[in-house]
């Protein structure tokens, strides 16, 4: 086979083409190594959002050496929008079982904060989900991170290529910031787990409803820089109900009956995924994640709790997501 | 709870420098809650009203736009469009005002380049929407989205059209009510920006929804537009919360319905006084004095 000029030029045109728009992202953008040498997840049964929520999470949290003393904790649920037969959102028990649990173990101050990505009434998506009633009653203070003084933070990582972004001051001057998802998947992420919720850090009243720069600068990209710039402390995963098919909205409730703890939110994800049925290294930001950030290979994760079950039927999701199925 | 002590607790909250946070706990002067409560102050309490107009006046962008705090980025954003109907009948804010709608009219969402057209043509049909009909972003370069269209649309419809300067208005206004038009929720109202993703519907926001509408006042027999107020009526009665309730009354009374039901369970919210949400409490007092807000929004009645 011949190959003309024109050949040449329309080949390195296209190569050229298509190295400027996958390289960026296979280039390495961490500037440090932040994983632990081990990590700790705990997979632990719930059979439905109830009151035994909290002993079931305080038996969870002292698998874990936490020192909370003094400490401003943030915990920041899912919380996305209110639709009736809600499974969209963290369940509000379980934030609350969090908050008297963290709490005990003798932190200063607890406050959950959260930017609802599609709803601009926080009050509205507070009060139909239920939380506004419970926060109330065991006072406990909301912030809302769509609104919150903003200050602007050097990204990290360049994953986006943005260098900064304005972040919540409550976010960024807490001491233990507990990432609190939703088990889920997403239509254009794949899942949308802790790494994912934190999304919800990023102030609408700066960037939008829904968050718009994130998604044109990548989504995967924008977990990653996200979680190189704010640390996730700890993870409270509500997978009792979790969702599948075409979530973050429209998805169907898919009992799971497990609340996942992690001090690693790359390992939470990890086996969070591996609890969906999914294979997580098929996951751009959790495999991208473990190369830095955190553990997502089992082999550096320590296990305790529930031993996680693979689902004979992964979780449904989007066709363009059928490829994270590890069945 | 009266108007009055709404108002006072709203004058409490305002900084020395003429703005307010947007919430209570923040010492971050912010032009959203600052442009409703100018709106809010303006004939009601002159001197706070001017401290207020002071703010915004200095917070204006090299480039017309305004920011979305003190301190942000000079690039702009989509409180633009509230801050000039803020600025409204304010005959030394008019060059200013001007700059902003200049901006305004600049300023389009990102599918109305042929490229990001080509691509939701194309490849990109998840969303279900007419790229040829766009709006406007919540801040540069970002795509077209249903509030910050509508608050251009009630802008711009704001100034005079025979001004040679703005003969653009017409037709972005005209492509901002198409835009709004097609991406309405199926069964009425409107959410952030699209009704069909994945093909399945979007559930509508209240408070979105009367937005829009308050931008469509001039429309009432638009199927859209009926279909969204029909919406807001079957809404309304079930809010409990301030910010969407206050938008529906507001909307629903441009729109000549009923809202004495409604401003009475806007009433009976408890704790109004302690809202932290500055920009919410400005709009309850807004919607209480519907009839005086809604010719400041430059809703004719």
């Amino acid at each position: 086979m011949r190959l003309t000029r024109r050949d040449f030029l329309l080949a390195s045109a296209a190569l050229a083409a298509g190295a400027s728009v996958s390289t960026p992202f296979f280039l390495p953008k961490c500037r440090s190594d932040r994983r632990p040498n081990r990590s700790r997840v705990a997979v632990l049964h719930a059979e439905q959002y109830c009151q035994q929520l909290g002993r079931i999470l305080a038996e969870g949290l002292e698998l874990f050496p936490l020192k909370l003393q003094g400490k401003t904790v943030v915990l920041k649920p899912n919380l996305v929008d209110y639709l009736p037969a809600d499974i969209i959102n963290t369940h509000p028990l379980l934030v609350l079982a969090a908050a008297e649990a963290f709490r005990r173990l003798g932190a200063k101050s607890v406050l959950v904060a959260e930017g609802p990505g599609h709803q601009r009434d926080t009050q509205l998506v507070l009060s139909q989900s239920g939380y506004q009633e419970l926060l109330r009653g065991e006072k406990i203070r909301f912030v809302d991170l769509n609104r919150d003084e903003l200050i602007r933070t050097p990204l990290r990582t360049s994953y986006t290529g943005m260098r900064e972004l304005w972040l919540p001051r409550t976010v960024l001057e807490a001491d233990f910031l507990v990432s609190m998802p939703k088990i889920k998947t997403h239509h254009w992420s794949g899942v949308t787990l802790a790494m994912k919720n934190m999304f919800g850090i990023v102030p609408g009243a700066r960037y939008g409803w829904p968050k718009n720069i994130l998604h044109w600068k990548g989504i995967q990209e924008s977990i990653l820089d996200l979680c190189a710039t704010v640390p996730i402390h700890f993870v409270i995963a509500d997978g009792v109900i979790a969702m599948e098919g075409n979530g973050p909205l429209n998805g169907t409730p898919r009992p799971l009956r497990n609340i996942v703890l992690a001090d690693d939110a790359v390992a939470a994800d990890a086996v969070c995924a591996a609890l969906m049925g999914f294979a997580p290294d098929r996951i751009v930001h959790i495999r991208e994640g473990g190369r830095f950030l955190g553990n997502s290979d089992q082999r550096h994760i320590d296990q305790v709790g529930e031993a996680i079950v693979h689902p004979t039927t992964p979780f449904r999701v989007v066709p363009e997501f059928r490829n994270l199925c590890a069945l | 709870m009266a108007l009055t002590d709404l108002l006072a607790e709203l004058i409490r909250r305002q900084f020395p420098c003429g703005g307010w946070s947007a919430l209570s706990s923040s010492a971050q002067p912010a032009l959203e809650p600052t442009s409703y409560s100018a709106l809010v102050l303006r004939s009601r309490v002159r001197a706070a009203g001017e401290r207020a107009y002071s703010f915004l006046l200095g917070a204006q962008n090299p480039n017309g736009s305004w920011p979305v705090f003190a301190g942000d980025d000079r690039d702009g954003s989509w409180v633009t469009s509230l801050v000039s109907i803020a600025l409204r009948d304010l005959v030394p804010a008019m060059p200013a005002r001007v700059k902003g709608i200049r901006w305004l009219l600049r300023t389009v969402g990102k599918e109305a380049h042929w490229f990001w057209k080509w691509k939701f043509r194309t490849s990109d049909r998840h969303v279900r929407f007419d790229p040829d009909k766009f709006g406007w972003p919540w801040f540069p370069d970002t795509v077209s989205w249903v509030v910050p269209s509508a608050l251009a649309i009630l802008a711009l419809n704001q100034l005079s059209r025979s001004c040679c300067e703005f003969e653009l208005i017409p037709s972005r206004v005209e492509r901002g009510v198409e835009m709004l038009r097609d991406r309405a929720c199926p069964g009425g109202g409107w959410n952030a920006g699209n009704g069909v993703v994945y093909g399945a519907a979007v559930a509508p926001h209240p408070d979105d929804t009367a937005i829009a509408l308050l931008a469509l006042h001039d429309r009432p027999n638009d199927p859209v537009v009926r279909s969204a107020v029909a919406y807001l009526e079957r809404t309304g009665p079930t809010l409990t919360a301030p910010w969407s309730l206050a938008w529906t009354i507001l909307a629903l009374a441009a729109h000549h319905r009923p809202i004495i039901l409604l401003r009475e369970a806007l009433l009976a919210i408890p704790d109004l006084l302690c809202i932290a949400d500055t920009s919410t409490l400005a709009l309850v007092c807004l919607a209480l004095d519907h009839e005086r807000s809604l010719t400041d929004l430059g809703v004719p009645r």
